[in-house]
Formats: C-alpha cells, structure tokens, sequence
C-alpha cells in the first residue's frame, strides 16, 4: 500500500444494505466523513425484504430503525441514493469515484404524504416483493423506505400521467425535469458493500419455477409472509390462494452445483428453517418436507434446526431432488431417490419452495472493487475492502461483523497508517 | 485397461476403489460424488436398477467389486444422459456405467455375459465394425441367435410379420448389407483406435 499520507479522509461506503449502513455508522462515529452511495431509492437491502431474520425471528425493523437513527444523527454521512458507482480512478488514500444518479423525480420535501401516489394511475412491477405485485407509479419504496421519500417511475414522469401526479403534490416536491446526474467524488478508502441477488431460479430448469406458478422460490416466501408483501402475510399458493397443507422445500437449488453456484450459500438451510416455522405457525395442519443433501446450521444455529426437528409434521428426506414435474390440480410433483432408503418417489404437493442461493450482485457492475475471488465476491486485500455478502455468503450478524471489520480496515487507510 | 481390476481382500478394500477411479472412464470424477441422488431420481427406469448409480458408487467406494460388477445398473441405463446434465458434481454418470459394464463383460461375470443389453450390444458393433454400417437383418439375427439356436429361430419367427411390414413400407432391404465405401480403411482406424485404447485407457489428462 501507500507510504504517502492519504489526500482524502472520506471512506465511501457502496452499497446501503446492513452491511453499508453498519461501515457507515461505524466509521462516521469513529469521527470519519462517509460518503454512501446506493443503487435503489432506499436504504435497508435484502433485510428490508425480509419477513423476519433468524436466529431470534425478529422483525426486520428494530434492526434498521436504530441504524436509521444512528444515520440521521451523524452529521457526517452524506447519501446518494439512486446512485452507482461508474469509475474509479487513481489508489488508495487518493481515489476519484465517478458517481451516476438516476431521476428519482422527487425533491427533498416530499413528506411521503402520499398524494401523488393517488393521482397515479399506471402500475408498475413492485420491485421490492420481488414482482409479486405492482406499485402505483408514483410509490414508496417499502414502508420501512430512508430516506422516507417517494420516487416517480421514469415510465410516467414525461407523460401527461406525469403531469397530474405533480400538480397532486400540494407542496410541489415534484421534479419532472430532473435529468440525475453525474459527478466525481475525492475519497481515501471504498468499503464494497453491494450484497447480494438471488440466483436465478429460471436457470434451474428440472425445478420448474418458471412455468408452474406454484413453484417459488425463498425470498418469494419471504414477501408472501410479510405483513406488508404481496398477500399481507398470508402463506397462500399464487395458482389459486389455497392455504397450502403440503409444502415441500428443497435445499441447495442452485448452490454446491458445479452447472449453477459451486459454492454453499450458507445461510438457506437455516432460511428454510425459518420458513418450516413460517408455515406451521400460519396453518396447524401442514406437513412441511425438507429435501436436502446435508443440513447445514453454521454457528451456534443448531439449536434452531434442532427445534424444527422436533416438531413431527416437519420431515426431513435426505435427497436432492432430480426434478419437478407438473401435478393434478397445479400440486407440483417433486421427485427424486430417498438417499437414506432408496425409494424413488414422487410427491405431489400444494406448495414447492426453492431455497436458491446468494450470488454477488457486485461482478457484473465492472468489476471496480479490483479483487474479485473465484465466485465473484470481493476479495478483501491490499487496496480492496469488502464487507457483507458482497464479500461471501453471509448472515447478517457475521454481515454486521464484516462490515464493522471494514470499516476498521478503511479508517486504517485513511489515516494513512495502514501498509 | 490393461491389468484386470483387483478383488478386495477385506469387506472393506479400497484397492476396487482406486482402481475405478485410475482406470474407467471419468472415474477420476466419481471420487467427487456427494451422494446426492440425483442421477438415480433422474434416471427413467430408476426404480427398475437393483442400486441405481448413486448406491453403485457407494458400493465403489466401499470396494464391493463382486456387487458392483453383477448389478443391473450397468445394463438397464438407457444412455438418455439426465444424470450426466444433472449431476451437481459433474460426474459423468452414465460414462461410468457404460465402462463398468465393459469391465464386467471382459472379466466374464455371468451377468454381464447372459444380459440382453450386452447381447445387442455386441450384435450391432459387430455389424458397424465389420460393414461400418448397421444392418437390420444382421444385428437383430446375430443378437437372436446368441440365444441358441433353437431360441434364435422361434424369436425370428414371432418377429416375422413386422419384417415383412418393414420390407413392405422400404425401412427394411433385401440382398446385400449396407457398406460404407471403404470398409479396409474403416478397419485400419479401428485397430487403431483398439491399439490407443489398449495403451492409453483410463489415463487422465
Ligand atoms: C431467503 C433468505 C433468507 C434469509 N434470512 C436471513 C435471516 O433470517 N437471518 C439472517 O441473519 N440472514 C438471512 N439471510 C441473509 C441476509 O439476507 C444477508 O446476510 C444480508 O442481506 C446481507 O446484507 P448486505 O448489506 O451484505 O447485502 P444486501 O442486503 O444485499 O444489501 C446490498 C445493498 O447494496 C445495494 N447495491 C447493490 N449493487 C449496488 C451498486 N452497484 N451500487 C450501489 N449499491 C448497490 C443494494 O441495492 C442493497 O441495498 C437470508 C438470505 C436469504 C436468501
Ligand atoms: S446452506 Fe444448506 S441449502 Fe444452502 S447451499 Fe448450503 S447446504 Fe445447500
Ligand atoms: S448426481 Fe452426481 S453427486 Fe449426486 S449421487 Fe449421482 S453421481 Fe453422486
């Protein structure tokens, strides 16, 4: 690294997830300008998406709502929402980042009172439940959205639709001519912290999630068990909303397979776990199956697989299924080789969840963070700092670690003692 | 495959095991499986196999040559290749199978020898080897008749009707087998390709 002392003191967080927002806190209270720049209208990540997060089945928004605050009282941590990053020139202690930000149409007084959101009247896919449903297109990201603030789709915003949604808005907090932007920031030090996406369930296609609707995957059930999702947090089959009586869940789609993720994703044996829990709490006659090739609880998170495994309408078949076939009445038919008896069966059930794994969401942005490993997660050394699932499958509590690690190592950067 | 396989001298011999993953063909990746079950769920005829491969690769593993080399699995693939498209570890299943059965004709087990799949193998390669074309009336008369001759001629006899019907709509020929135009050169590179195998197989890289 550098023997020069750094020419900027800022640390520039990418990515605002709970990993992005921990490095942020973390470096801005240690006395350190944050500059957070990240790609949706809001803060909050996959956590926001979710229902609720193991081990303790809370609700995803104590957890952000006190980063919120820590965020809101720092007076220094700037953030750009709608933003990425486009470039990155010149070495650590003394980088220019080229950021890029779309139109959110929406000035800094917006209230989310919510009035144009009622002028609106075309619908886009909610990209928050994941296009379970459609949004107005004048929306609020999610209810639990920072900065709570309303976006305009750009589908509406140079339409006469457009027009009416911005004289519905009494404080005039609408900008149809907001063209984003694009501008150079100096910083000292990157933390990447750009997360993760799921992996493309339509890549698997024995399992048939593309053509059956009542195939989904695991963070659709996550949405479908969320008060604010697509259902308000009824488990329901999407063919016709049937409670489902028999669900099936299948570990590993897509993760340890050489043709898809070679790597353990880590955290979806514990997710289904999670959503065992989901479905027996919901409806008390359901038989839930877990097909999977071993289970793999990490951490001290034994004793919550070991709770599912207490409860008798809870089996677990130690197979991986070979495919998904159609079934009478839209029950998709999981089949495949009991590995432990031999049978080769064929189940019909009401529902069928696809534990997809993680896959980096920052490989395909340019590859700007420099050091990359094999699966396409940042890899922290010498100029590059990782932190979160954009360096690894994590959960979030190691993802809050990581980040606090982070942020640490950036800090060492910046003040130029680190080399 | 030169060195005939090794049998195990304890139940549980490792010598079997290595052998296969030196000598059959994608051997070397068997050694990866992970005994997922998804080549036996994805198989057709799955539940006609006495183990189905995932169990076959245990038993590999396990050194049970005698199990392994007189199981139905090797005969009953079909060769559709889903295990292959599917195996999570890239482990060419059916490659293994076709192999393994290779071994257990060549070693004279019983099994393989009275199998019928082992008997029309041989049949067609037979007619391809010698004409490099396969000929209907040839392969299905010399794969009858390894029944015997007794048993040759009362199968040729139920299948007459659809011969004649084959005859009669041009899917089958009278007078000479099809040939490819060449069949001395045709023997050439067989032998060959039989002189690389003798030399070279099972070697990786
Ligand atoms: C089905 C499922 C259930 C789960 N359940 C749990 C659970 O119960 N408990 C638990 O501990 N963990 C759980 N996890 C894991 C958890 O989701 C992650 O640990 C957590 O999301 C990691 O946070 P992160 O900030 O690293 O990434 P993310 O949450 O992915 O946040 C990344 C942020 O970066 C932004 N971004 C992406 N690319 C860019 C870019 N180029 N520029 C700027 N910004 C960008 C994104 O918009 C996002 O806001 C679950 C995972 C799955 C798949
Ligand atoms: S955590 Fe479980 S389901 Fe996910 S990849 Fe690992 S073993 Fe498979
Ligand atoms: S599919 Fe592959 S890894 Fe799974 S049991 Fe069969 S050979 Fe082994």
């Amino acid at each position: 690294m550098t023997d020069k002392q750094p020419r900027s003191r800022t640390i520039m967080v990418v990515g605002g997830g709970i990993a992005g927002i921990t490095a942020a806190v973390e470096a801005a209270e240690a006395g350190y300008d944050v500059v957070m720049v990240e790609k949706s209208p809001t803060l909050g990540g996959r956590v926001a998406q979710m229902n609720r997060y193991f081990p303790k089945l809370c609700h995803p928004t104590c957890g952000l709502e006190i980063n919120y605050q820590r965020i809101k009282k720092s007076k220094r941590i700037s953030l750009f929402t709608l933003s990425t990053v486009a470039a990155v020139k010149g070495s650590a202690g003394a980088y220019t980042v080229t950021v890029k930000t779309e139109p959110r149409f929406v000035k800094t007084n917006c209230t989310a009172c919510g009035d144009c959101g009622q002028a609106a009247e075309s619908e886009i896919a909610d990209p928050f439940n994941y296009g379970m449903k459609t949004v107005k297109a004048a929306y609020l990201p999610h209810t639990m959205a920072f900065p709570m603030r309303y976006v305009v789709a750009p589908e509406v915003a140079k339409t006469p639709e457009g027009e009416r949604i911005k004289a519905a808005c009494k404080i005039g907090a609408i900008d149809l001519d907001d063209q984003g932007s694009s501008f150079e920031l100096e910083v000292g030090a990157i933390v990447w912290a750009t997360g993760w996406k799921p992996y493309p369930a339509e890549n698997l296609t024995a399992y048939r999630w593309a053509d059956l609707p009542n195939v989904i995957t695991n963070v659709e059930m996550e949405r479908l068990a969320s008060p604010d999702g697509p259902t308000q947090g009824r488990i329901v089959r999407p063919s016709d909303g049937a409670v489902p009586k028999k669900v099936a869940l299948i570990q590993c789609a897509g993760s340890r397979d050489l043709n898809h993720l070679a790597y353990c994703s880590r955290i979806c044996c514990l997710a289904s776990m999670k959503h065992a829990a989901y479905v027996r709490e919901q409806v008390a006659e359901a038989e839930v199956d877990v097909y999977y090739i071993d289970l793999r609880a990490h951490d001290k998170l034994e004793s919550f697989m070991r709770r599912l495994k207490a409860d008798p309408q809870v089996r677990f078949v130690k197979s991986k299924p070979s495919r998904v076939e159609p079934g009478e009445g839209g029950n998709p038919t999981v089949c495949g080789e009991n590995t432990l008896t031999r049978e080769v069966y064929a189940r019909a059930y009401d529902l069928v969840v696809l534990a997809t794994g993680m896959q980096a969401s920052v490989s395909e942005d340019g590859r700007l963070a420099g050091s990359y490993d094999d699966y396409g997660f940042v890899f922290t050394e010498g100029e590059t700092i990782g932190a979160g699932v954009a360096s690894g499958p994590l959960d979030v509590s190691m993802s809050v670690q990581s980040a606090t690690a982070a942020a640490c190592k950036a800090i060492q950067v910046v003040s130029g003692v680190r080399g | 495959m030169n060195a005939p396989s090794p049998t195990p001298t304890k139940k549980y011999d490792l010598s079997f095991a290595r052998w296969v993953y030196d000598n059959i063909d994608g051997g070397d990746r068997m050694a990866l499986c992970m005994q997922c079950g998804t080549c036996s769920g994805s198989c057709p005829i799955g539940t006609q196999m006495d183990h189905g491969p995932r169990k076959l690769f245990m038993m590999i593993r396990a050194g049970m040559k005698e199990a392994v080399l007189t199981s139905n699995t090797l005969w009953n693939c079909v060769s559709c290749y889903n295990c292959v498209v599917r195996c999570p570890r890239k482990v060419p299943v059916a490659y293994i199978l076709h192999d393994l059965a290779t071994v257990a004709v060549r070693e004279g087990y019983a099994e393989a020898r009275n199998s019928d799949n082992a008997r029309f193998a041989k049949a067609f390669w037979w007619s391809a080897a010698k004409y490099g074309r396969t000929d209907e009336r040839l392969v299905t008369g010399k794969y009858y008749f390894s029944f015997g001759i007794g048993e040759g001629y009362k199968r040729g006899m139920a299948n007459l009707p659809i011969a004649m019907g084959m005859i009669k709509t041009k899917r089958m020929h009278l007078g000479m087998p099809h040939k490819c135009s060449n069949t001395g050169e045709l023997h050439k590179i067989l032998a060959k390709a039989a002189e690389i195998e003798a030399r070279d197989h099972g070697k990786q890289g």
